[in-house]
């Protein structure tokens, strides 16, 4: 009887132990989609079947929301444009335009998801990158305004006034297919994942100890990977814009893929990259667009304005500013030693 | 409840064994902390994986596709020395020397990364 005793002691203990070592390791699944890497790391049963459900959607929503390539939905739209059809279009690429034009009115026009004619000329997005002469962007700066995008959510139908217009859901295509991963890991009964979508971050819940998931701000001017500082979410997004991501330098001048509508040349604004944290990738994506065209004091009275919203903002000296919501939450790491970080207030 | 005899047994086998998992783990994480496994990979699938620990002498790897990259591989490090693709991003990213280091051609849909992750982060937003 003792003896029995003795040995469940013996044994409760030795599970103890061995419970904390047998840890899930989490499922990793890396994938090429909408012209970037896309990284799965996802806990639980579901884990695979998730990540295969939520690469599948990608692919369609890169069908359907790019300019790069023939077929989908955007395309469609922007074909029609200045002869006065509406175009039926699927009520999720309604939502994404809804959106579009909300961050547009809020932004006073520094995200602008008409900017394609300016996307064009560039050549940014695929390998014809060439430079523009003003009287050319003057011309198609005249075709960028929302004002001519038009909604009729009733008949899930949008039109484009003026011919020539082009709609690039560039600037918010990703932050919603990460939404969307969100949806599909939480519908598989997943509480424990993130998803990269180029950089852009969408994280489910916690990490399995439940502890928050620590993301590095990549260090704009370093190779992919080294970061700044790190900020501790759960359950958010973070979605980083920067002048480092996709530019070609030509006499020295650096000619980076985030284009003002203002001027339909890429945004000198002071800043060199811009992180919004968000419950929302979708307003991330927007925002740090928005703001990185803005500059640091516009840019940060509107991430001020919104409640739940909070950014990090680079400039070019190589200062960092964080918005309210951040103080005392980003922990600066720094290793290069170029950055200085600015608390105020 | 428990004769002495009992308790100084239970004690004893208690510390043995705490001790035997301890020095395990401590192998263990140990063992992850040091060992350096890069893994080179085109669109998705793993073509070659390698410990930089035991690598003697550089060797160089092509990855045929689209484009053409050349990844050097030394003692402890790896990296794209070469690559005809348009934007050369994989080339300027340099050195991968720890747990987490990435590289990526996307032209070419090729990744080269050393297993593991950072030491205090779990994903990077760029």
């Amino acid at each position: 009887m003792m003896k029995i005793r003795v040995f469940c002691v013996l044994f409760i203990f030795c599970l103890a132990l061995t419970s904390c070592t047998n840890e899930d390791k989490g499922f990793d699944k890396q994938d090429f989609a909408m012209g970037t890497v896309i990284t799965q790391h996802i806990y639980g049963a579901n884990a695979q079947k998730a990540s295969e459900e939520v690469i599948s959607k990608i692919k369609q929503l890169e069908t359907d929301m790019t300019i790069n390539k023939p077929g989908g939905e955007i395309n469609k739209l922007n074909a029609e444009s200045g002869n006065g059809k509406w175009v039926k279009l699927d009520p999720e690429i309604i939502y994404v335009l809804k959106k579009a034009i909300d961050f547009g009115a809020k932004s006073n026009g520094a995200f602008d998801v008409t900017v394609g004619p300016l996307v064009k000329a560039w050549g940014i997005f695929t390998d014809n990158f060439r430079i523009p002469k003003d009287p050319e962007l003057a011309q198609l700066k005249k075709l960028v305004n929302l004002k001519w995008l038009l909604i009729d959510e009733k008949n899930s139908s949008a039109r484009l006034v003026k011919k020539g217009q082009i709609v690039d859901l560039g600037g918010i295509a990703k932050g919603y297919s990460g939404d969307v991963a969100k949806e599909i890991y939480l519908k598989n009964g997943i509480t424990s994942a993130y998803i990269s979508l180029g950089g852009n971050i969408v994280t489910v819940g916690s990490k399995p100890d439940g502890s928050a998931w620590n993301v590095g701000i990549q260090n704009p001017r370093a190779p992919n990977g080294k970061y700044l500082g790190i900020v501790p979410i759960r359950n958010q997004s973070v979605v980083t814009s920067g002048d480092y991501e996709r530019f070609k330098e030509v006499n020295g001048v650096r000619y980076h893929h985030i284009l003002d509508t203002k001027t339909g040349k890429p945004a000198i604004s002071g800043l060199i990259s811009t992180s919004i944290v968000s419950d929302f990738s979708i307003d991330g994506d927007a925002l740090s667009t928005a703001t990185f065209v803005l500059g640091l004091e516009k840019g940060r009275a509107l991430i001020e304005s919104l409640p739940g919203v909070d950014a990090i903002f680079v400039t070019s000296d190589k200062k960092i500013y964080v918005t309210s919501g951040l103080k005392g939450v980003f922990t600066l790491t720094d290793e290069s030693k170029e950055f200085t970080y600015v608390q105020e207030g | 409840m428990f004769k002495k005899g009992d308790l100084i047994l239970i004690a004893a086998i208690v510390v043995i064994i705490a001790a035997a998992f301890l020095i395990t783990e401590t192998l263990k994480s140990g063992d992850s902390s040091v060992n350096k496994t890069a893994e080179i990979s085109q669109s998705s699938k793993i073509i070659k994986t390698i410990d930089l620990k035991k690598v003697t002498k550089a060797e160089d790897i092509v990855i045929a596709g689209k484009y053409r990259n050349v990844v050097r591989v030394e003692q402890g490090r790896i990296r794209f020395i070469e690559s005809n693709c348009p934007d050369q991003i994989c080339v300027k990213t340099g050195w991968l020397l720890s747990s987490g280091d990435i590289a990526v051609c996307l032209p070419n849909q090729a990744t080269i990364k050393i297993v593991g992750k950072a030491d205090n982060i779990d994903v990077v937003s760029y």
